[in-house]
């Protein structure tokens, strides 16, 4: 009897734990890929759990299928009136291997959705896919966050800052704006955003003089937080494909490399040349014991 | 010049870094370009995660000892300048230990207090503690080993040895001329060792040292034959276990990650990218694909047969010896970056005493050509990092004239230099207390 009894309570007890390690379990699957609608702090983090390395039309797949974009759904707006992208100016800025990538973009929306857009916390997510050949630094992106330029930013994929190009992966900038009152108030029907991300070359394949990298279009979100979901973040894609800016000239950046035929060259003259100074030196220090008729070091 | 006094100097020093720090952090605060290295954000991330348990290797080029960002976390919640202060109080004490040290052997105090004055008013010296850079703590355990060993203290000489070691690997290329100097004739049962003072240098050598010369073959044999000595072995087995010790205390707690970051990442580092290193554009040209066996010993070659004849004909004068063995060293180096240059400059203040190079004008060329090169090279990087032009041709030949200009301050400064070695001999015991000191 105290037997069964015991039995009993045993399995009250492992039933309990397997409930609670149930619980446990989808909090921590829902808080690492998102909960079903709604999306993660970070876009992009979902893509790189799920690949090791960043490929377009995987990455084109990731954005059309995977992500859950539900913002008209949750604004319970019908007709899904968001803003829609009236110019996006794209430029490099600054020379050498430390340069900006500049976005200028102007959105229109219409009047009634100024209110839904300040209310709802709702912010801008640009994902910058980086060609292989530059690199944003993690650590710079953050100081720009805590400065304000940002309200978050990150980077996925290849984070390493010293390999060159030809040994490193891609890596994707994934930047933050929130639209903010100030920024719509300015105009009755547009807001424009401008943001410009610092990035540092790696050291290109060797070549003739110039290496080129070439940039793509970046992804746009609007993405807002809703009071009656908990805050969670719905969001949805604003496409860049009708712009005509970037068709016309694909926005490049000239990367100084190596000259491969300098290799034969360069290689002898640099083992000679430290044979050569390494020579003088010891002949030197032989001569420095004899000259100065110092005993040489004692026998020890 | 009128006389300043040590404390007065060393005051000041202490006041102006202060200034520095705090000035630091203004920049850092309200300018784009920060004051501050970037490898104290690496240190203080990394100490940051120490603190809340984790792996400081968690934090990306972060590849220096735990030890580092042990002494940092106080930065979590202290202050974030917390560090800049150790490092400071660091580079403090290195120039007291060099006044020490001088003082030791008898330099006189206006001599100490100018040869002090080279480290404690160095630009590179002053900015790379208050920046945050840790290397003043190393620079400070070599001047202590090194006072460690004037004082006869060679056990505590080792365990320090074995330390900074761990901590940065460049030192193991003092461990042969320690081990030289460790001889029974300097280091006796019961005695200290005894100092050979600075006012002998002008003497002839044979007044400031035993005897005869010695032919090589003889004196490789008496090597031979004294090499073990229970002092020798201890500090082999000393240095070699705090080596052991913390790295593989490190290894315990961090696994491979330590390892690699740590301890392989420098001892294989091989850096396309530009610095001053002649090397860099030929590892650049060949970086798709491996060195072979024989490219790696060639371009091992020259720092090896330098070393070894420099440790061969100075290691009795030990400071000289370290002082030439650093700068040779980072001259031939793989990869060469400013903070290097401070290894050296440690040194430096205790040679000064011995050298007739005179200020004007030996040693101004010295410098000259030193820092102009240095800043031939910075133009052409300039031009391509921050210009873009392609100037890698030009670049390379600059830091084949920083070799050069290297290659011409080793040279006037053995030239220049009154060679003193460290310890007077001491008369031999009888036969027994040779065999004593002989395992």
């Amino acid at each position: 009897m105290e037997a069964r009894l015991l039995l009993v309570r045993i399995n009250s007890v492992l039933q309990f734990v397997l409930i609670f390690l149930t619980i446990i379990r989808s909090y921590v699957h829902a808080s690492t890929t998102g909960q079903a609608g709604y999306v993660d702090k970070y876009i992009t983090k979902t893509y790189f759990e799920k690949h090791d390395s960043l490929i377009d039309p995987e990455f084109d797949n990731f954005i059309a299928n995977e992500i859950p974009l539900t913002l008209c759904k949750v604004l319970e707006d019908g007709n899904c009136v968001l803003p829609t992208l009236s110019n996006l100016h794209r430029s490099v800025i600054g020379e050498g291997s430390h340069r900006h990538l500049s976005s200028s973009i102007i959105f229109k929306f219409q009047p009634e959705l100024k209110i839904k857009l300040v209310a709802h916390s709702c912010e801008v997510i640009m994902t910058e896919r980086l060609p292989s050949g530059v690199f944003a630094d993690p650590f710079e992106l953050q100081h720009l966050v805590q400065r304000g330029v940002f309200s978050d930013a990150a980077v996925f994929g290849d984070t390493n800052l010293e390999l060159p190009s030809f040994r490193s992966n891609r890596s994707v900038v994934e930047i933050h704006m929130s639209i903010g009152s100030k920024m719509l108030s300015r105009h009755h029907d547009k807001f424009e955003i401008n943001c410009e991300v610092p990035l540092h070359a790696r050291y290109p394949p060797l070549g003739l003089g110039f290496s080129r990298v070439e940039f793509g279009q970046p992804d746009l979100f609007m993405c807002c937080s809703l009071e009656v979901n908990g805050f969670k973040r719905s969001c949805a894609y604003l496409p860049t494909n009708n712009i005509s800016d970037y068709k016309a000239s694909p926005l490049a950046w000239e990367i100084p490399c190596g000259i491969r035929e300098h290799a034969g060259v360069v290689s002898a003259i640099t083992y000679c040349f430290a044979l050569v100074s390494a020579l003088l030196i010891v002949v030197l220090s032989f001569c420095y014991t004899d000259n100065k008729g110092s005993s040489k070091p004692k026998s020890l | 010049m009128p006389g300043i006094s040590f404390q007065s100097l060393f005051i000041f020093s202490a006041l102006f870094r202060v200034f520095l720090i705090i000035y630091g952090e203004w920049q850092d605060a309200n300018m784009e370009v920060r004051y501050t290295d970037i490898d104290y954000f690496v240190f203080s991330d990394a100490a940051t995660l120490m603190a809340s348990g984790k792996s400081p290797y968690e934090r990306s080029t972060y590849c220096y000892s735990p030890l580092i960002a042990f002494l940092l976390m106080p930065n979590s919640f202290l202050h974030q300048t917390w560090g800049k202060f150790l490092f400071s109080a660091s580079d403090l004490l290195v120039g007291l230990l060099i006044h020490r040290i001088l003082k030791l052997r008898g330099v006189p105090e206006k001599l100490c207090t100018y040869s002090t004055m080279v480290w404690l008013f160095n630009p590179f010296t002053f900015t790379i503690g208050t920046r945050g850079n840790c290397e003043p703590i190393i620079c400070s355990m070599i001047l202590w080993i090194l006072m460690c060993l004037m004082n006869g203290h060679v056990l505590q000489a080792a365990f320090w040895y074995g330390l900074v070691v761990h901590m940065r690997i460049y030192p193991i290329i003092y461990a042969l001329p320690i081990v030289l100097l460790l001889d029974p004739q300097h280091f006796q049962p019961g005695k200290k060792p005894v100092l050979v003072e600075w006012s002998s240098r002008a003497l002839k050598p044979s007044s400031a040292t035993s005897s005869s010369k010695t032919s090589i073959t003889q004196y490789i044999w008496n090597f031979c034959i004294n090499m073990i000595t229970w002092r020798r072995v201890m500090f082999g087995i000393i240095s070699a276990s705090t080596f052991f010790f913390l790295t593989g205390l490190s290894f315990h707690l961090y696994g491979w990650d330590f390892l690699h970051e740590a301890l392989l990442y420098h001892l294989t580092r091989t850096d396309p990218r530009h610095n001053f290193s002649i090397y860099f554009y030929h590892i650049y040209l060949h970086y798709e694909h491996e060195f072979s066996i024989l490219e790696k010993l060639i371009s091992f070659l020259p720092q090896f047969i330098v070393q070894l004849v420099l440790i061969s004909r100075f290691a009795l004068d030990l400071p000289f010896c370290l002082f030439l063995q650093t700068l040779a060293f980072v001259a031939f180096n793989k990869v060469i970056t400013a903070q290097y240059f401070v290894w050296f400059f440690c040194l430096l203040p205790l040679i000064l005493p011995w050298s007739n190079i005179k200020l004007v004008w030996k040693g101004l060329a010295c410098i000259i050509l030193w820092i102009g090169a240095q800043t031939n090279w910075l133009a052409w990087a300039y031009l391509l990092e921050f210009r873009g032009k392609n100037v890698f041709f030009q670049l390379w030949v600059a830091s084949l004239l920083f070799l050069a200009a290297n290659t011409f301050v080793i040279i006037n400064t053995i030239c220049s230099h009154l060679y003193s070695p460290l310890f007077q001999q001491l008369k031999q015991g009888g036969k027994l207390k040779q065999g004593y000191e002989r395992i």
